[in-house]
């Protein structure tokens, strides 16, 4: 399929799956010509907008550049660009607080990994597990009102499904070398419906560039576990 | 306006600033009809779509809508009621910046709790990123047509960010650490100051503070 040469954007992140993954999903799914940097750090740390990344650059051929920040907020900009994010105002909130709840999940997911002292850890893992749990309670709820079709709202790839993939790739595969147990904490939990639409976002044919350079979240979560000898 | 005269919020949170004042100030902004309902906690905990507060509940024609996730909810009243500009570009610099107070937020509960060698690190990295964010903020504002605002010569979302951001620093976080304040307040530009007491004086914010104190009594001539 041909690129939409105009615009071109360039994300800034660290080359890891990490917070950027959204946006790359979305920005292969809107098939535009987008290519990744990976800056020294922390010596380009002084010359990103906010000293942070991920950075979006958005190039036109007139030489202006739109530069923005902000993983979430980079994903709603080019959801909203590409028709990911429905216009209707109430329906795109809906997918965003979904967005926000993941990323509240995925934040206490570092604190518990990060937690120096033992009960620290305890509190922080609570904290995690809970929001998951409530997370995947939600998510299932939402698909299941969806007709248990693959998608969390309507019948196509929305920024709802690609951040919802996100989030659990970012945890399943991303922190695996970080947390080695992580994939037997959080496969158990997840539900039919979410294996369903995890499997059914990577066999999008929007992502399936995507796919062929990047670790299957399916393979992981559909993998038998072995018996117990 | 996308929201009919016949709509009602609610806007369920603890009885603080906390993370919801940016919804208090939209929904005065907006002139909705709205109340706030501080649920009994946690008895109400599981009786809320993600076991936690903010809430917004839209009632309209008999029929209930809930959202969740402070920034979700700002930004959808920002959106219905007209403070949010259509321009998906002008909107993103918008969000941008709340994104980046949020951050700070964080980052405030992080060097509070930490312990050790990491204290000081998050520490100096609080108000390295505290410091920015006063810049940015400064660099937007000299970008600006008006002093008065942000964005354009109108209230907008970010203008309405800023202030609760800085109301939640300068009046709020105190209860967690009692130096806060005068560290935030040290960092202001006169600049930034005149902006916070021009939102303050906005006459779509004049009922917010028949319930509260204004930040005006804050900043002596000292600050200017």
């Amino acid at each position: 399929m041909e690129t939409n040469k105009n615009p071109q954007y360039i994300l800034r992140y660290f080359d890891r799956i990490g917070v950027a993954e959204g946006s790359k999903l979305l920005l292969s799914a809107a098939n535009v010509e987008w290519t990744e940097e990976h800056p020294e750090w922390p010596q380009e740390k002084p010359n990103q907008p906010f000293g942070r990344m991920p950075v979006l650059i958005e190039k036109h051929v007139d030489d202006t550049d739109f530069v923005i920040c902000e993983s979430g907020n980079i994903e709603r900009y080019l959801a909203r660009a590409y028709g990911f994010i429905p216009s209707d105002i109430r329906q795109a909130a809906f997918q965003e607080q979904l967005r926000d709840q993941a990323s509240d999940m995925f934040a206490a997911f570092i604190s518990q990994l990060v937690a120096k002292s033992e009960e620290d850890r305890r509190e922080n893992f609570a904290k995690f597990d809970g929001l998951l749990d409530k997370l995947v309670e939600v998510q299932t709820k939402q698909i299941n009102a969806n007709g248990n079709n693959g998608h969390l709202f309507g019948d196509k790839l929305s920024y709802a499904d690609i951040v919802t993939y996100a989030f659990y790739k970012i945890i399943v595969v991303g922190m695996v070398k970080r947390q080695a147990n992580i994939v037997d904490i959080v496969k158990p939990k997840l539900t039919p419906q979410l294996i369903k639409l995890i499997t059914a976002v990577e066999a999008n044919p929007l992502l399936s560039s995507y796919m062929t350079r990047s670790d299957s979240v399916a393979a992981v979560v559909t993998k038998p576990t072995s018996a117990r000898l | 306006m996308l929201s009919g005269s016949d709509t009602v919020y609610v806007l369920r949170y603890f009885d603080v600033i906390g993370r919801a004042e940016g919804c208090r100030l939209l929904l005065t902004a907006a002139n909705a009809s709205w109340t706030e309902e501080h649920p009994e906690w946690p008895a109400e905990k599981a009786n809320q779509p993600f076991e936690r507060l903010p809430v917004l509940v839209e009632r309209s024609n008999g029929n209930e809508w809930i959202l969740c996730e402070s920034l979700t909810i700002e930004r959808y009243l920002a959106r219905v009621f007209g403070f949010m500009p259509t321009d998906l570009k002008q909107a993103a610099l918008q969000e941008q910046m709340a994104d980046q107070q949020a951050d700070l937020l964080s980052a405030f509960f992080g060097q509070l709790t930490a312990t050790g060698d990491m204290k000081s690190k998050q520490i100096d990295e609080f108000n390295t990123l505290f410091d920015r964010m006063v810049k940015e903020h400064g660099r937007i504002l000299s970008r600006s047509s008006s002093k008065q605002h942000l964005f354009g010569d109108q209230l907008s979302y970010a203008d309405i960010s800023l202030y609760a951001f800085y109301k939640l620093f300068i009046v709020y976080l105190k209860c967690y650490q009692s130096d806060i304040a005068e560290i935030v307040k040290s960092k202001l530009t006169p600049e930034i100051i005149n902006l916070i007491l021009s939102i303050e004086k906005e006459p779509q914010l004049a009922p917010h503070f028949s319930k509260c104190d204004t930040m005006a009594a804050i900043f002596t001539a000292k600050d200017f």
